[in-house]
Formats: C-alpha cells, sequence, structure tokens
C-alpha cells in the first residue's frame, strides 16, 4: 500500500524558526532599548539597580521562550505523502493539519541560505494556485536534505502523469527513473559578470536603501529628543555647508554602494534553465534561490528598457505569472534581471516557439500627438506662473518645462504602438521606461476600449488590456490610437466573432 | 465599437441615480450653509453668499439632472453566449470585452436604496478584473446571474 514514512525536517530547522522569529522582534527589542537608554538619561543600566534589569529579562525571557518555541515547532512538524497527497501536520499550540493534493501543487521553490549550505539541505516552499487568503502563505518545510526534496519532486511528478494509481514502492524505481529522466533539464542562460556588474549600477536599487533609511528613521521620530539633536545640528551647520554637502554625499554613495553589492549578491550567477513544463531561475552568492515557473501558468511576459538601458540596448524580462503567495517579493519573476536585448529575443524565441517577439507595431497616428501634452498644460501654467512671479528674473527659467514636456510627450507618442499577430496581442508603451507586453488571447482577461469626448472628436481611442499577474492583474494600456485600431482588437479579442473568421 | 450594446439599465437606475444626487446635493448644501453661517458670524462680504447659494444650486443640476441622465443614456450591457459586452462612462465611454471563458463568478448585491427600488447590481469577476452592472430589476438580475453562471461553465477554452 501507500508509503506511510512520516518524515521530519533536519533539526537545524529548529534554530532556523529562532532566528526567523528573532528578526521579527528585533524593532519591537530596539524600541524598548532604545527609549530605557534615552530615559536614563546617560545613567548605565546597572546603576538603576534592579529595575533597571526589568528589560534585560524580559528580553531573556522572550528569547527563551522564542527558542523553545522553534524546538517545538520543529518536534512538532511532520509531512508524508498519502492518496496522491502532500499532508502535513504542524502547529505549537494548536495541532494543524493540511493535505495538498500533487495535481494542485504549481511548484516548488528552493532557497538555500547560508545556514543551510554546510548541511546539504535547502527550503523548499510549496506553492499552489492562489489559496486566496491574504496571508495564508503556502506551505514552506524549513529545511530538509536534497534527496528528500527530491523525492517530493518526484512523487509530484509521478502523481501528476498517473493520477489516481498508487506510487509504486521500490520494486518499480527503475520505471520511476526513466519517467524523470525523460526531462532533460538543459541551461539556456547564464549571466556574466560583465551584466551582473552593470545590472548591480544601473538598477534601481539606491531609492530603496535610500527610503529603507528614511523609514528605518521615521520609526525613531518620536524617540529622538530633537532639542538636544537640534544643538548638535547648529553646531554641525557651523562647520559650514561645504561638510553638509560632503555628508550628504558620503552617505549616498554608501546606500549606493551597498546596494550595488546587495545586488550582486542576490543576482550572483544567474542561470536561466529549462525542462518541456518549467522554467527554472537560479541565482544568489549567500543565499541561493531556486524558482521554477511552470510554463502554464505564465500569462504575458514584458519586456522593459529605462532610458539609460534602452541607450546602450540593455532591457529587463519579467514574467508576469499565476497564482503565488500575496505580497510575495517574487511575484513578478524577473526572467532577465538586465541583458542585451539583441542576446534576449533568440532566448525568448526558444523558449517560447509560438509566440512573435519582434512583431511589426502598428503606431498611433500623427495627429493623437498633442494629446500626449496637452493636459499636462494644466499643471504647467499655474506651476510656472507661480515660479516665474516669486522668483522674478531666475524663475523664468522654469520656461524650460514646456520643450521638456512636448519633448517628453513626443517621445511618448512615438514609442506607443500595438500588434496583431494570430493569437497574440503585442502592447508598446512609454511612462519614462520603455516597455512591451506580450500577451496570448487566451491569457487575458478583459479588454477595455476608452474615448474621451475629445477623442471621440478626433476619432481616437485608448485601448488596455489585463492580464493575471500572482493574485491581481496587470494591466497595459495605449493611449491615443487610432479608433479603427480599438475595434479591430476588440474584434479580434471577440470570442464569437473569431469563432467565425478563424476557419 | 460602431455598434452599442443593446440591453439599456432599469429606467428606475435613473430615479436611484437622481437619490444619490439629491444626498450628494443636501450634504453641499448643509456645507454651503456652515460657510454661510461663519461668513455671517464675521461679517463676510455679500457675494460670498452669493458664491454659497451658486455652487450648490450648480451641482444640485449637474448631480441630479445632467449626470445621471447622461450616465443611464451611455450604459448598455449585452450578454451573449461567448462574452458580455459592457458600455459606460460620462466624459470618458468604456468600452469592455469579457469573454465567457474568463468568468469565474458573478454577484449580485443590493443595497438599501436599490432593494427600496426593487433593483440589484451585479459584479462579474474574472481571474484579475471586476465589472458592474449597477442598476438592473432584481427578478432581471437574478436571471441574469444565473444566466451567465451557466454559459461561463459551458463555454470552453478552444483557444
Amino acid at each position: 500500500m501507500m508509503s506511510d514514512v512520516r518524515y521530519k525536517l533536519h533539526p537545524i530547522s529548529a534554530f532556523l524558526n529562532f532566528i526567523k522569529g528573532l528578526k521579527e522582534l528585533i524593532f519591537p527589542f530596539i524600541i524598548i532599548f532604545g527609549v530605557n537608554l534615552f530615559r536614563g538619561g546617560g545613567e548605565s543600566v546597572a546603576d538603576r539597580g534592579w529595575q533597571g534589569l526589568i528589560p534585560v529579562l524580559i528580553a531573556g525571557v522572550v528569547l527563551i521562550f522564542m527558542l523553545v518555541s522553534g524546538l517545538i515547532k520543529w518536534r512538532r512538524f511532520v509531512y508524508w505523502f498519502e492518496e496522491g497527497e502532500l499532508r502535513i501536520e504542524y502547529g505549537l499550540f494548536v495541532k494543524k493539519k493540511r493535505y495538498i493534493p500533487f495535481e494542485r501543487i504549481q511548484s516548488l521553490n528552493y532557497t538555500e541560505g547560508i545556514f543551510h549550505r554546510p548541511f546539504g539541505l535547502v527550503k523548499v516552499k510549496v506553492e499552489t494556485a492562489g489559496t486566496g487568503k491574504v496571508g495564508q502563505a503556502d506551505v514552506e518545510l524549513t529545511a530538509i536534505s536534497r534527496e528528500d526534496a527530491e523525492r517530493i519532486e518526484k512523487k509530484m511528478e509521478y502523481a501528476k502523469h498517473h493520477s489516481r494509481e498508487p506510487f509504486p514502492e521500490a520494486d518499480n524505481e527503475v520505471g520511476e527513473e526513466t519517467e524523470t529522466s525523460a526531462k532533460t533539464v538543459k541551461t539556456i542562460y547564464r549571466m556574466s559578470m560583465k551584466e551582473l556588474i552593470i545590472l548591480a549600477t544601473t538598477s534601481g536599487g539606491i531609492g530603496v536603501v535610500i527610503s529603507a533609511v528614511a523609514v528605518f528613521l521615521s520609526q525613531f521620530s518620536d524617540l529622538i529628543p530633537y532639542d538636544a539633536v537640534y544643538q548638535e545640528v547648529m553646531l554641525f551647520l557651523r562647520f559650514g555647508y561645504l561638510i553638509v554637502a560632503l555628508a550628504i554625499f558620503l552617505i549616498l554613495l554608501l546606500a549606493w554602494v551597498i546596494s550595488v553589492i546587495l545586488a550582486i549578491f542576490a543576482n550572483y550567477q544567474f542561470t536561466i534553465s529549462a525542462d518541456e513544463d518549467h522554467i527554472y531561475i537560479s541565482r544568489g552568492l549567500l543565499e541561493k534561490k531556486k524558482v521554477s515557473v511552470p510554463f502554464k501558468r505564465i500569462q504575458g511576459i514584458q519586456i522593459s528598457q529605462n532610458p539609460l538601458r534602452e541607450w546602450f540596448g540593455y532591457a529587463a524580462v519579467t514574467v508576469e505569472s499565476a497564482g503565488g503567495t500575496f505580497g510575495d517579493k517574487d511575484e513578478k519573476i524577473r526572467l532577465f534581471p538586465l541583458a542585451k536585448k539583441s542576446a534576449i529575443l533568440p532566448i525568448l524565441g526558444d523558449l517560447f516557439p509560438d509566440m512573435e517577439w519582434e512583431p511589426v507595431m502598428k503606431k498611433a497616428p500623427k495627429r493623437s500627438l498633442h494629446f500626449f501634452y496637452r493636459l499636462d498644460f494644466f499643471w504647467m501654467i499655474p506651476v510656472v506662473g507661480l515660479i516665474s512671479y516669486f522668483f522674478y528674473p531666475y524663475g523664468l527659467m522654469s520656461l524650460l518645462i514646456f520643450p521638456a514636456v512636448i519633448l517628453f510627450a513626443i517621445w511618448q507618442h512615438r514609442t506607443v504602438g500595438y500588434a496583431l499577430t494570430g493569437k497574440q496581442l503585442t502592447m508598446e508603451f512609454r511612462t519614462v521606461s520603455k516597455h512591451a507586453f506580450f500577451m496570448v488571447k487566451k491569457r487575458i482577461q478583459a479588454i477595455e476600449v476608452t474615448q474621451s469626448y475629445f477623442q471621440r472628436r478626433k476619432d481616437l481611442a485608448s485601448i488596455q488590456a489585463t492580464i493575471k499577474s500572482g493574485m491581481l492583474g496587470a494591466t497595459a494600456r495605449i493611449d491615443h490610437m487610432e479608433r479603427d485600431d480599438a475595434s479591430r482588437v476588440l474584434a479580434w479579442y471577440e470570442p464569437s466573432n473569431s469563432k467565425t473568421t478563424d476557419q | 465599437m460602431d455598434q452599442q450594446p443593446k440591453n439599456q439599465i432599469s429606467k428606475k437606475g435613473l430615479t436611484v441615480w437622481r437619490v444619490y444626487g439629491v444626498i450628494e446635493t443636501a450634504v453641499i448644501v448643509l456645507i454651503a450653509g456652515g460657510a454661510a453661517a461663519v461668513t455671517y458670524f464675521f461679517n463676510g462680504p455679500w457675494w460670498l453668499y452669493a458664491i454659497y447659494a451658486a455652487i450648490p444650486a450648480a451641482l444640485g443640476f449637474l448631480l441630479i439632472y445632467l449626470f445621471p441622465k447622461i450616465r443611464w443614456k451611455r450604459w448598455r450591457y449585452e450578454v451573449r453566449e461567448q462574452e458580455i459586452e459592457l458600455q459606460h462612462g460620462l466624459f470618458i465611454v468604456k468600452r469592455t470585452l469579457v469573454p465567457m471563458v474568463r468568468v469565474q463568478h458573478v454577484d449580485t448585491e443590493q443595497g438599501p436604496i436599490l432593494r427600496k427600488y426593487d433593483l440589484a447590481e451585479i459584479s462579474i469577476s474574472t481571474a484579475a478584473t471586476t465589472h458592474t452592472i449597477p442598476a438592473l430589476i432584481t427578478a432581471e438580475a437574478d436571471e441574469l446571474r444565473n444566466r451567465i453562471s451557466v454559459l461561463a461553465r459551458v463555454a470552453e477554452d478552444d483557444v
């Protein structure tokens, strides 16, 4: 009958649970200690007698609690395979059971942290097709050996191919081997060191770091004794603006360097490989991540180029995929974080042979050009007017906004376009970066055509297509196209219409 | 694009929108009244009163008379075997096409005002979007909901 062996996680996961709990508590901890330190006004903890020890005691109790709960969590966690399901039992106080049919498992994602490496372990995240509820994460096996991970994968593959039949026991081991070895995983792309460095240095990561610092500081805004700080700042200011500017610059530079290092760590040895039904992406230096994306789940593909990268011919590719957990950072799967566009297109052609990667775009008509900047005058005129009035001679410089905005609009107008090729809709548009969406008809959830009063007078319309991405939707929108083009897209999309024309 | 969807929403929907308009206008009148009281208290100039009277009057005209009328005239829907087509909008006309295959579920909903007029609204959800038809006779809405759910089940992914 079924193998009813119950598997446990590797003991290291008790420690990992502990670390994870600690990470969540770090902010409250800092605040508790921070408050106490400031309140003390320089007097050290020991001087306050036993009362001064209260926070330390609390911290100690919490730490022990975390350690014990991590241990119990590990002791309680078991998983096994039964009736074509992955069954899991866990829980600290309340015992919970979760049964996942193998067919429902969309993908297994592996992460190897620094603590996993020495023991040859992986963290496995089992992703199902959109559990729907926010906060209800999919199952995570904190640490299991590679062999165990492979066993889950094999069982899963087997269940998918022979649904309903029981999993064969040891005697059939050979047949199963051929089953899995029939799927050849081939490496498709490996990021070069040069590309990695370009990616790290040009990524927008710097903004993230700065905002993280800002957020971090804002957390403490009520705790910082501003009066005292103010005095310091005044003293500091007397050193002159130069030093202040220098300090800011150094902080920015530091933030940038940190972001570069983080990006290099995260994307080190970025590799794409694929078999018949999955794409595998692995990356990372300290923490190795392997994400698998089933082809079936891919809803659309987006190629983005910010102006700087566009200039040098580089592009980033993201895959919009359905399901996954809500609020997951990897929701949009980056297929190519950065590569030469000329190198990307053949690879995409390999991966998705049915799709057209360089279709001939139908552009927006000339008469729609002024629609791209006309609305901007609503804010430009008052803003420029006020600046010119209040800062009279130099304020006139703000007039330069007009040509800048108009040139930018011309650029947007020249980018916008679409192409209908068979069952595929391609839309290209520019916010600041240039985006191209490649979508297949059967993956588009809805198409909307909008027409304002002014567009109607000029016989123009905007077209918008929504696909599913993660738990939500992703929308591609091209503005101010020929109205006939909008009709064409609608007619192409209309199921009852295409039935008659396709045959 | 050139041919509009054929069904219109219930004529009573227009009345409901007018009721909404009256409520919104009432709120604005209250605010204007408050402003007038403050002006009186501080001996403000007379023309301020004129503004306080003019703004609610103009908004009332738009919210109670004009906007509901245009919106109602614009609102059209059609549920065909293979797809649902919607058209609505005040200044910007929006045409939406949802294939039956993509429909995940249909809800009907009824607030207190809608219930008084025996109306209900229908929401059609796909995996990524939700589309609402705002005012249908309750029986009609229920019938339509059942029809869509049957059609959505029948429709096959042939692409």
